[in-house]
């Protein structure tokens, strides 16, 4: 189970808002890489993991992941706070507008609704971590390029530290692989899944 | 930056050295250096917290110095720009 707490992982305080970069950065909450997806990802694989330091590590990044999601919920929030209807329409913001008003949505930045489709569960340790060191990859690439979209010192400096998060889980998914491969057959990791066959 | 703001960077920071700690220790369970680092930064976070709740409100729902009030619906929510509320 869950317990809320009532703070963000890393302090949100944008003073200017700007629609164009919400409509950008809610693919972080929403969209192929985003946050739901590493969340729903993670907290879902755990279940077919072997190992405790994987359950543990599933659970934990999965958890943290939480806490991301809802910090690009408060840097879109924040960005679309108090906008007037001229900067709406003048930024292209008005197709998210018009169903959502400025609600926060889970779709990506050119408006697909969220889908379990962005992710796997594949109830194979080997296969799974591999699924998970490439979404921190893609998660990574795609700060990176909200960073080359966006100079708002604000919002750069918390979408830096979410991309220091990616890189930092990459690391422990590795760490995690080469742990289960240690108790995996050297000469072949494939022919037997420790999730499955018994 | 206010007050509040400046104690909950403290507590922030706390908890976020000892989660980067758990994270570590997840697969490198025996190293008691950092067993060592996350208990210290636990205990940190934990001191923050209670002077953080104690003085502005609660941070989890079970809110040890509001006996006789629901603080727990005060405001600021985390999404919410402080700098924003005060105007």
């Amino acid at each position: 189970m869950w317990q809320y707490e009532k703070k963000l992982q890393y302090p949100i305080k944008i003073k200017k808002p700007n629609a164009k970069l919400a409509q950008v950065i809610a693919s972080q909450y929403g969209g192929p890489d985003g946050e739901l997806a590493a969340s729903l990802r993670y907290l879902s694989q755990r279940f077919a993991m072997p190992y405790p330091e994987l359950k543990g590590l599933l659970t934990d990044i999965g958890t943290e992941e939480l806490a991301h999601l809802e910090m690009v919920g408060s840097i879109i929030y924040q960005l679309t706070k108090d906008l007037s209807i001229e900067e709406i329409k003048k930024s292209g913001f008005d197709t998210y507008f018009v169903d959502h008003t400025t609600g926060i949505y889970p779709a990506s930045a050119a408006g697909v609704p969220f889908t379990a489709a962005y992710i796997q569960s594949k109830g194979d340790v080997i296969t799974d971590l591999h699924e998970n060191l490439a979404a921190e990859q893609k998660a990574r690439t795609t700060y990176d390029n909200i960073l080359r979209l966006c100079d708002d010192p604000d919002v750069r400096d918390a979408i830096k530290f979410l991309r220091q998060r990616e890189v930092v889980h990459y690391q422990r998914f590795g760490e995690g692989l080469r742990l289960a491969q240690d108790r995996l057959n050297e000469k072949n990791f494939y022919s037997f899944n420790p999730s499955f066959d018994k | 930056m206010s007050e509040r703001e400046l104690l909950m960077k403290k507590l922030s920071g706390a908890n976020f050295a000892a989660l980067e700690m758990q994270l570590y220790l997840d697969t490198h369970k025996n190293d008691s250096k950092a067993l060592k680092s996350m208990r210290e930064y636990q205990h940190k976070a934990m001191e923050y917290k209670n002077e953080y709740e104690q003085k502005y409100g609660p941070i989890t729902v079970n809110d040890p110095f509001g006996d006789s009030d629901y603080r727990w619906l005060n405001p600021p929510w985390p999404w919410e720009n402080e700098s924003e509320l005060i105007k």
